[in-house]
């Protein structure tokens, strides 16, 4: 136990003898989260400014437009063609959306009729775009379904539309299933940048950490190691418990930093520490089984970087996942930063205790389960 | 203290060691010389319990290597031919935590790293980082690691490689006085004048074989007028060289490429006027002679008709 004890305080020693693990550890992450988040406003719902011009002006352009405002995220200005110009030239709005003439016509022909146009630049467009589109799906429903009883029915769609969105109930029912989508991430900002980023930087330090296997191997320090009397076991438990130490100073003090700097509210603290256990758990083990497969430090940074940048896309680390197609919503449950976001989300927002998160623990504990007897078979292989 | 007998390792197909056997004794110096890849870390790697042994039994104060790895481990001080230190930490610290690697406690550790950063004269750069020493100075550090636990055996492969000459003087110097204190060494080397140098008793292998172990003694007299004359020709006609072999004196003559006859002498005989006019009657130019003494190398060449350093 001594010996496993020398290993792991002198690695990490080590790791934070180096100035560039501070930069990487704590630097990048505030910064990102800074950038991130302020982009997306503060911890209330995203909200965006979007100047909405009805060219067409008749009933079923007005009713669109009655349901585009119903969008929490967005906040629709009804403006003239013109002024709409002036307003996203000075900025004042993130974009315009046009309803074009004969929209009835052009629905029915499923030609587009509603055009967006994202101001210049703009890094949030493809949001924009998207929930936009959401909000139009909502709409396309009713359209097709009055151009299905406008056969039956013998009259003419529009009528048909109109009957069928007078039934408040169905308008209910339409704006409940809106709104309870959304409600998985009502937290944007700040938080959501707190939690992905940390994730994420904790992941990129985890996998520099794992490459000090690869490295004792290319040194000949891991050869030196054997010629002593330490047992595999211990070189393997000392150098764990290091990687894994590392990563909860880093997770504590990023917890601790952003709860001062940007007023992150972190929920719970024994939930909060069993779910970055069972995240760093995982973690390491993602780490440890790239190691397993890569013979230089190099394949290893090479290789992991790009598969925790991907992952943490798809896990919904950078904005939230309801915001991505149905189909790589499931492909994202087989990805661990889903389930740690999910978990994160839920203690952040609301005030989650251990019982709400047990599904996103177990899930991580799981992965890790699968990361580390890969990664250990392979390390007894090479 | 240590016994190998009829020792075999591969590599899959490849048979790297083909059945060593020697004896080094408690207190001695013994020197493990050969060509590369002759085998002398793989067989190092074996003893220190690295690498399973194909067939055969290492011994090490009796006990059986691979069965009593922690006992056995705990008596040998390996320094390995690659620098194996931490290049960001001080010597001090990579001390310390080797020291602590053989079960030193921490403040032992500490006494011990001081008093061995003394005996390879580093004490001055103690908290010098090691990725801003001298190659020398590392591979003093690099043998300090395998002292820290002041083992009963003390393995060194090639530890002088790619230094410069005051540094690798102060490790022949350290090396020879912790021996004289009663530090059982195995040195590995291709240098020769470091073996004859430092050790009583030598062995050479090559290509995985034992080609010959003994003291210095033995060996020189085995080399009893072993001296070898090296010839270098303008060409290499067979009936010049058959007629070399007839001449009184010689012993075998090996042809090299490039040129390069090798003859064995067998004793104290002259015979370079001998093989001169030969040469001028058949016709042959000498562009180069060259008379080596009997050594160690000579002995090496005449034993495998190869050079142990190329
Ligand atoms: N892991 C391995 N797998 C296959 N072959 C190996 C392995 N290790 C060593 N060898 C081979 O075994 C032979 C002996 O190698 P070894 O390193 O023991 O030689 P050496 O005498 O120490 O040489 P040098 O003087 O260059 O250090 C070489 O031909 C080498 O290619
Ligand atoms: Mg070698």
């Amino acid at each position: 136990m001594k010996k496993v004890l020398s290993i792991c305080l002198f690695e990490i020693r080590r790791t934070f003898k180096k100035k560039s693990a501070f930069v990487l550890m704590f630097g990048m992450p505030l910064l990102f989260t800074f950038l991130f988040g302020s982009m997306f406003g503060n911890d209330t719902a995203v909200s965006f400014r979007i100047a909405l011009v009805d060219e067409d002006q008749t009933s079923l352009s007005k009713d669109i437009i009655h349901k585009l405002m119903l969008d929490e995220m967005i906040t629709y200005e009804l403006v003239a063609a013109s002024e709409a110009k002036e307003l996203l030239a000075n900025k004042e709005v993130q974009g315009i959306v046009r309803l074009e003439k004969g929209i009835a016509t052009k629905l029915r022909n499923e030609e587009p009729a509603i055009s967006f146009q994202p101001s210049p630049g703009m890094a949030t467009a493809p949001l924009v775009k998207q929930q936009v589109n959401q909000a139009m799906q909502g709409v396309d429903v009713y359209v097709e379904a009055a151009q299905v009883g406008s056969l039956y029915f013998n009259e003419s769609w529009e009528s048909v539309y109109e009957r069928l969105t007078e039934n408040e109930g169905q308008i209910q029912v339409w704006t409940e299933q809106k709104t309870s989508t959304s409600t998985g991430n009502p937290m944007m900002g700040i938080s959501y940048s707190s939690a992905g980023f940390s994730i994420m930087f904790v992941m990129i330090m985890m996998l520099s950490m794992t490459g000090i296997l690869l490295e004792a191997r290319q040194t000949g320090i891991w050869l030196r190691l054997f010629t002593t009397p330490v047992t595999r076991l211990q070189v393997m438990l000392g150098y764990f418990l290091s990687f894994f130490i590392v990563g909860w100073i880093q997770f504590f003090l990023l917890i601790l930093l952003s709860s001062t700097l940007f007023d992150v509210n972190w929920g719970s603290p024994v939930a909060l520490f069993l779910l970055v256990t069972a995240l760093l758990l995982c973690v390491v083990g993602l780490g440890i089984a790239i190691a397993g497969f890569v013979k230089t430090v190099e394949q290893q940074n090479a290789i992991g970087t790009l598969v925790i940048i991907s992952t943490c896309m798809l896990g919904g680390v950078y904005w939230p996942i309801s915001m991505v197609p149905d189909a790589m919503q499931k492909i994202a449950n087989f990805v661990p930063q889903t389930w740690a976001m999910e978990g994160f989300t839920t203690l952040i927002t609301e005030g989650g205790t251990i019982g709400d998160i047990l599904m996103p623990i177990a899930m991580l504990l799981g992965f890790a389960a699968i990361f580390l007897s890969v990664g250990l078979s392979r390390m007894k292989a090479v | 203290m240590l016994t190998l007998s009829n020792v075999k390792k591969g590599f899959g197909a490849h048979e790297i060691i083909k059945g060593i056997s020697f004896q080094v004794e408690k207190g001695e110096s013994f020197g493990l010389l050969g060509p590369n890849g002759a085998g002398k870390s793989t067989l190092i790697s074996m003893i220190c319990g690295l690498l399973p042994y194909g067939a055969g039994e290492i011994l090490i104060n009796g006990k059986l290597v691979g069965r009593h790895l922690k006992e056995t481990k705990q008596i040998i001080g390996v320094v390995p031919q690659d620098i194996a230190l931490y290049p960001t930490m001080s010597a001090l610290d990579n001390l310390i935590f080797w020291g602590r690697m053989y079960g030193l406690s921490g403040n032992t550790a500490k006494t011990r790293a001081k008093e061995v950063l003394e005996e390879v004269g580093l004490t001055e750069r103690a908290k010098g980082r090691i990725e801003t020493f001298s190659g020398g100075m590392k591979r003093r550090i690099n043998i300090g690691a395998a002292l820290m636990h002041e083992p009963q055996l003390l393995i060194m492969d090639e530890p002088t490689v790619g230094i410069d000459p005051q540094s690798r003087n102060h490790i022949l110097e350290t090396v020879k006085t912790l021996n004289e204190q009663g530090m059982t060494v195995i040195y590995t080397s291709h240098y020769m004048e470091e073996v004859e140098y430092l050790c009583k008793r030598i062995a050479i292998i090559d290509d995985g074989k034992l080609i010959v172990s003994g003291t210095q003694r033995d060996l020189s007299n085995r080399l009893a007028g072993g001296r070898v004359l090296k010839l270098t020709v303008d060409s290499l006609r067979p009936s010049f060289i058959e007629q070399l072999k007839q001449l009184n004196g010689v012993e075998k003559v090996i042809v090299q490429p490039a040129e390069e006859i090798d003859v064995h002498l067998q004793s104290e005989m002259e015979i370079v006027s001998d093989v001169i006019l030969l040469a001028s009657r058949s016709g042959i130019a000498i562009h180069n002679m060259q008379l080596k003494e009997a050594n160690l190398e000579t002995l090496f060449l005449q034993l495998t008709g190869r050079s142990l350093r190329e």
